[in-house]
């Protein structure tokens, strides 16, 4: 299983965002993206979780161009956007039972994805007396639940504390492990550690970028850019 | 469609914990409405004639007459119904009077008949109004009073020429019978003066009564500003879940489908809810309406079943308005402008036949114009075809509006 882009563009108003995007990811592997702030990185994973329509190119997993088939999107992939897709009101279950069936949550929870996030410590409780640590691994549990072998990450480890971080990593190491792809947008360098392949968004363009751990390095490469 | 379910429920559990607080919100609404709708329909009623004009007649009113003229007047002249004639001495006016219990005294000089039918005209009936007393109702009184004294001197003074000219041409036999004749020809045209002129009275919505319209306009105004009671339903929306939504292949349309039915649901809970206390009310007969005298609550549910085509209505507008408000406080400010403004042109304060025609054409196709149609044309169970679909129409305007609304927002956050 691997996934392939190419050539996906996309402009706004006039302006072009994203021009011509290319790259590929194999299972078990991670695809970091940094770029400065407004480069497109978000408009971009949007565009590959179907959100949004590209004004070109394609999105190849398992043969099937998920661009035009965007009915198969759901199955394929799971989408964490940048802030937590949660209702306030309502508990960790609740929530979940909105992207799955009981049986299949009961399973993830004694077994699978959710327990390793450890959010059966907090499934009755309310969202919003939830801490963003716990926010963002139930956020991340809504988009694994159903298993999905294509996770996209928009900034996972933004505004957390290095416990939560961890924990999180944790989880992500165990699902590329298990044959998943992620893609993952971010500007946290412990993220990036992650990561196997790293590009840089720059005017609408992916250039690879060899990341050796040197944070410094690639912010006066991307500070370079602006 | 097991995902768009699946969050309809979310979202119906949502609407269910924040019921509570929304059944606060709505009983201190209609404990307000009621207080208002109580006071305008009592100040309805005074002016309709609940409260009648007290005039007091002072001096010699022995005269058969005038005894004749001021009994059919409080018997037989559409009159009555306002204007109360009470016979007094001059003191006694006076005193109720400076009580305020007379609106007005009227002296009828000692000699006033001997003077009409001598022809004189020299005594005047005077009209006193009470102290203070310069509003309207005491110009139209002077009119009256001074209409009155010419018709009764005019008439009175041909009378006696009549007899003259009968006298002089020794005609004495035909005199009694003739005025006699002309004295009646003179009350018939005094007590069928309506006839002289057609009044048009501004009704309250065609036909109901004001204590039914007043009621209904009550009702429409809560489910307009339903959407402020409700508005913690809007709040802490997030575009992220809307985005994740879409990823999960939920899309606007079924989103806002999902959403809009259990904001529904929120609404038909409370508003039922509170529809209790009313049709209560209604059983004990503590409002009383007219049209539904002796009837109970039993008309309440029918009106009820009414309304709902309306309240399908004004939940997708609420809708509609909050998602195209940027923020909680911004859709409050929206939907408490529209409200008042649709509900002020739509006739909900005032009975809109009030309103310059114009006024009353743009308000009766605002949505809030609409449902008051819809809803007087319900009452008399004959709902037209053409009211029924603009209710729907508009409906359907508000979901697809806020459909377009979502797909925008969701391509537009900052990403």
């Amino acid at each position: 299983m691997a996934v392939e882009i190419a050539g996906i563009k996309k402009a706004y108003q006039g302006k072009t965002v994203l021009k011509e995007v290319s790259f590929s990811a194999q299972a078990g592997s991670c695809v970091g993206i940094v770029g400065s702030n407004g480069s497109g990185k978000s408009t971009l994973l949007s565009i590959l979780a179907g959100v949004r329509k590209a004004d070109g190119g394609s999105f190849l997993h398992e043969g099937v161009d998920l661009l035009r088939r965007p009915g198969m999107i759901p199955k394929a992939l799971g989408y964490v956007p940048q802030g937590d897709p949660l209702m306030e009101e309502l508990t960790a279950w609740d929530n979940l039972r909105m992207c799955c069936d009981k049986e299949t949550l009961k399973r993830s929870l004694s077994q699978g994805a959710l327990r390793m996030l450890g959010i059966e410590h907090f499934l009755k409780t309310p969202v919003r007396r939830m801490s963003g640590g716990m926010k963002k691994r139930l956020s991340i549990g809504c988009a694994v639940v159903s298993s999905p072998g294509i996770l996209l990450l928009d900034e996972p480890s933004a505004a957390l504390d290095p416990v939560c971080k961890e924990d999180i990593r944790r989880y992500l190491e165990i699902y590329k492990r298990e044959g998943g792809i992620l893609l993952m947008v971010t500007h946290d360098a412990q993220d990036l550690d992650l990561c196997d392949d790293c590009y840089i968004l720059k005017g609408g363009v992916l250039h690879a970028y060899s990341y050796d751990g040197d944070f410094h390095k690639l912010a006066d490469v991307l500070r370079a850019e602006e | 469609m097991g995902k768009v379910s699946a969050y309809f429920m979310a979202q119906l559990k949502r609407a269910w914990k924040l019921l509570p607080a929304q059944l606060a919100a709505d009983l201190l609404i209609c404990v307000c409405a009621g207080v208002l709708v109580y006071l305008l329909v009592a100040q309805a009623a005074i002016d309709a004639g609940g409260a009648r004009y007290r005039i007091g007649m002072v001096g010699d009113l022995s005269d058969s007459y005038l005894g004749f003229g001021i009994a059919a007047l409080q018997e037989m002249d559409d009159s009555r119904f306002m204007i109360e004639l009470v016979g007094m001495s001059e003191e006694e006016a006076e005193d109720a009077l400076a009580r305020g219990d007379l609106y007005a005294v009227m002296r009828v000089p000692d000699d006033l008949m001997e003077s009409v039918v001598s022809g004189a005209n020299d005594s005047l009936i005077t009209y006193t109004p009470a102290e203070g007393q310069k509003g309207l109702g005491t110009m139209v009184m002077g009119e009256i009073t001074e209409i009155a004294s010419t018709l009764v001197t005019s008439s009175q003074s041909a009378i006696f020429a009549m007899q003259q000219v009968l006298f002089d041409q020794g005609r004495d036999s035909e005199a009694a019978r003739a005025t006699d004749r002309l004295n009646l020809s003179l009350i018939n045209l005094v007590l069928s003066r309506s006839g002289f002129s057609e009044v048009e009275i501004l009704g309250y919505a065609d036909g109901l009564s004001m204590e039914l319209y007043y009621f209904c306009s009550a009702f429409l105004l809560f489910l307009l500003f339903s959407g402020l009671l409700n508005c913690g339903f809007f709040a802490r929306r997030s575009a992220a879940l809307s985005q994740f939504l879409k990823a999960k292949g939920v899309g606007a349309f079924w989103q806002i489908l999902g959403e809009y039915l259990a904001y529904l649901c929120l609404v038909l809970m409370g508003f039922f809810c509170l529809s209790l206390p009313a049709a209560y009310l209604l059983e004990r007969e503590w409002i009383g309406i007219p049209e539904w005298e002796g009837m109970g609550a039993y008309p309440f549910w029918g009106f009820l079943r009414i309304l709902f085509p309306v309240i399908l209505m004004f939940a997708a507008l609420q809708f509609f308005l909050f998602e195209a408000a940027e923020g909680i406080v911004n859709g409050i400010l929206l939907q408490f402008l529209c409200g008042a403004g649709m509900g002020y042109l739509a006739g909900y304060f005032y009975p809109a036949a009030f309103f310059p025609k114009r006024m009353q054409a743009v308000g009766g196709r605002l949505p809030a114009g609409v449902a008051a149609r819809y809803v007087e044309e319900g009452l008399f169970g004959k709902v037209s075809a053409s009211v029924l679909a603009a209710v729907f129409a508009y409906l359907a305007v508000f979901f697809a509006l806020t459909v377009f609304v979502r797909r925008r927002r969701m391509g537009r956050e900052p990403l």
